[in-house]
């Protein structure tokens, strides 16, 4: 009786094969393996147990009858499985929150079959409405419509990591939405590799009448980010109020000292990434170490102060006069002289 | 049938027992008559709770019932409970179905299980569009939401106890939205950040305003998110960068000029939180900036000096 210690997602597909088939006396097995996802063999023994159940007294008639002759399957005298299984709460969820999200996404049928499945589900299992957003950055659609035609695209892209804006053709694989963003994976011709896009860093879009050759993508959603072997490591040091970075970011290594202060490993493969959470940070977290990242934070706060000395520039001071008080209070920013 | 029944085989058979038999049976008959019990009273009654577990754990409603006038407990299965009511679904709405649950990932494989139930999970991959992890806590809070029964859960270290009024995704978050019975104010809250179980209580405890959406309670932007009074903060953002800024901004905030390919944008957003807002500017390093009001200019200029002055 050593059973295997998880006998409940084989219980649970032979609860859901058995009614399936009593619906469909003589089914062909192939499509019964590929319905449900199983090998031939593994149905062959599926079936074999099936033959198994019964009922007391266990005499031939109270067994489910099993008729198989190699090819095509009926099951009989199954009546307590001639339904499958009613779905777990977190079943119902997962239907309805995974028919929900894709109707969200731009250019669904609103009332094509998915939305009408998802009405029947909810007024059958009494399953109360929510809704889902996904949003839609402003070349979405336009991303998703190359990549469907295989059509390569010219792109104005934002790079937030080295902050700069760089034009580029790319080959649109697949669109997806995932933490919250659109992305898109793609071949870029300038990186001459694949690369990953924020859809909505795209600024601007423009068809080239080139066509590219779509090949069959792999079927995962690709992580967002993944570190590079030789990106930098910069070792920080949080205060317990910024101990958030470390989830948000693949931190590496996460140590929280005796006084509640964090210091984590961050892979950065970009500059102005750094910078930017250094200067939002501000306070809250300190450079350990490398040497050359000390000073990511202090040099970007410095030329972010550059901007607001511009402010006292007098050719701005007309449409902006109230912003110029800053040079009364604070006479110590180097700032040109007005 | 010289071979011991394995685990799987006498699970299925407890089943098929219970759903088969019209009185409760006690655990005494379920072990007599199904084979692959051990002898020993001890050790049998443990296979079968830990049977029964595995049957429950799947969703197999098992009552427990007195027996007649008798003390005895005993189980069953109503078949009525058990069974998937027909959905009446049609082909192309199952294949619909299972495009969504290939299509949206929301972390484990429950959409799977489901799509078995109705008939099996076909062999055509769809294309993956979505992401949407599902927190453990989801499915309970949703639950209570349906039933309309008040929630007690950990959030932020702090104990809440919620009327679920709602559920809603935004953003790649999955929210619970309801009123907060200690602030007794409509509050939102990230599932993902519910700490630990949620505690369920009685059904129908409450009952949800008929005009309410949840959707118009979650506010994922950071600077609103805030108890102070609200300012209208007006900023200057460079050309390339004024897209991004206004789809992160949201409809309502007011873009005084900018239609100008090189000049800068100027919006104008009301905050509620100036740190949040201070940190989302920030996020466009010097190409935004904070015009007026003065004094929150002035935070910002003193926010970056320090920066600039602290260690080296």
């Amino acid at each position: 009786m050593s059973g295997k210690p998880v006998a409940g997602a084989e219980i649970q597909r032979i609860l859901a094969i058995v009614p399936w088939i009593v619906a469909h006396p003589g089914a062909s097995k192939i499509e019964i393996a590929t319905r449900f996802g199983i090998s031939a063999e593994q149905l062959d023994d599926d079936l074999a147990l099936v033959l198994m159940i019964g009922v007391p007294p266990y005499s031939p008639g109270d067994y489910l009858d099993v008729d198989d002759d190699g090819e095509f399957v009926t099951i009989r005298l199954a009546d307590q499985f001639s339904r499958p299984l009613r779905l777990t709460p977190a079943e119902g969820l997962a239907l309805l929150a995974a028919g929900r999200a894709l109707l969200a996404v731009p250019g669904s049928d609103p009332e094509g079959p998915l939305a009408t499945a998802l009405a029947k589900l909810a007024e059958a299992l009494d399953l109360p409405e929510f809704g889902v957003e996904v949003g839609e950055p402003a070349n979405l659609s336009a991303i998703r419509d190359a990549a469907a035609r295989g059509e390569r695209v010219e792109i104005d892209y934002w790079s937030a990591g080295r902050d700069e804006m760089t034009t580029r053709r790319i080959d649109p694989a697949l669109a997806f939405f995932a933490m919250g963003e659109w992305y898109v994976s793609a071949y870029c011709h300038r990186a001459d590799g694949e690369r990953m896009f924020r859809i909505d860093r795209i600024r601007a879009l423009r068809a080239t009448g080139e066509h590219f050759e779509q090949m069959a993508g792999d079927d995962e959603i690709t992580e967002v980010f993944r570190p590079r072997a030789d990106d930098a490591r910069v070792t920080l040091e949080l205060s317990p109020t910024a101990a958030w970075v470390a989830e948000a970011y693949p931190a590496e290594s996460t140590t929280v000292r005796p006084d509640g202060t964090l210091e984590v490993v961050l892979a950065v493969s970009e500059p102005a990434w750094l910078e930017r959470l250094l200067v939002r940070l501000g306070p809250e977290a300190r450079v350990i170490g490398p040497e050359d990242a000390r000073r990511a934070g202090g040099d970007a706060a410095r030329r972010v102060l550059t901007r607001y000395n511009k402010a006292v520039d007098p050719g701005r001071e007309g449409s902006d006069g109230q912003a110029n008080r800053r040079r009364s209070l604070q006479g110590s920013v180097a700032r040109p002289a007005p | 049938m010289a071979d011991a029944p394995s685990r799987v085989e006498r699970v299925l058979n407890l089943l098929a027992l219970m759903l088969d038999t019209q009185i409760p049976r006690t655990r005494e008959e379920f072990v007599r008559e199904i084979a692959g019990y051990p002898a020993q009273p001890e050790a049998n009654r443990r296979a079968f709770e830990r049977d029964k577990e595995i049957l429950r754990g799947m969703g197999v409603p098992i009552t427990m019932e007195t027996i007649g006038d008798s003390t005895e407990v005993g189980y069953r299965v109503r078949p009525d409970d058990y069974c998937l009511p027909d959905l009446g679904l049609s082909a192309d709405e199952t294949a619909a179905l299972r495009v969504a649950v290939s299509a949206v990932s929301l972390g484990d494989s429950t959409g799977h299980g489901a799509l078995m139930k109705l008939g099996g999970v076909g062999d055509q991959a769809a294309a993956p569009i979505a992401s949407l992890p599902i927190a453990p806590s989801l499915a309970t809070l949703f639950e209570a939401f349906r039933h309309r029964a008040v929630v007690r859960f950990s959030y932020r270290g702090e104990a809440r106890t919620l009327e679920p009024w709602g559920l809603s995704s935004k953003r790649g978050h999955w929210y619970v939205v309801g009123f907060d019975r200690v602030r007794e104010a409509v509050r939102a809250f990230r599932a993902d950040r519910v700490e630990g179980d949620v505690e369920v209580g009685e059904a129908d405890s409450f009952e949800v305003p008929p005009d309410f959406r949840a959707d118009d309670h979650i506010e994922d932007r950071a600077w609103l998110l805030g108890d102070a009074p609200a300012v209208s903060v007006r900023i200057a953002v460079d050309a390339g960068h004024a897209q991004g800024a206004l789809a992160a901004l949201g409809s309502d905030a007011r873009v005084e000029s900018g239609a100008g390919a090189d000049a800068d944008t100027i919006v104008e957003v009301t905050v509620t939180n100036r740190p949040a807002f201070r940190s989302f500017v920030l996020g466009f390093l010097e190409h935004a900036e904070i015009l007026d009001p003065p004094d929150v200019r002035a935070e910002m200029i003193d926010w970056l000096e320090a920066v600039a002055a602290g260690a080296p």
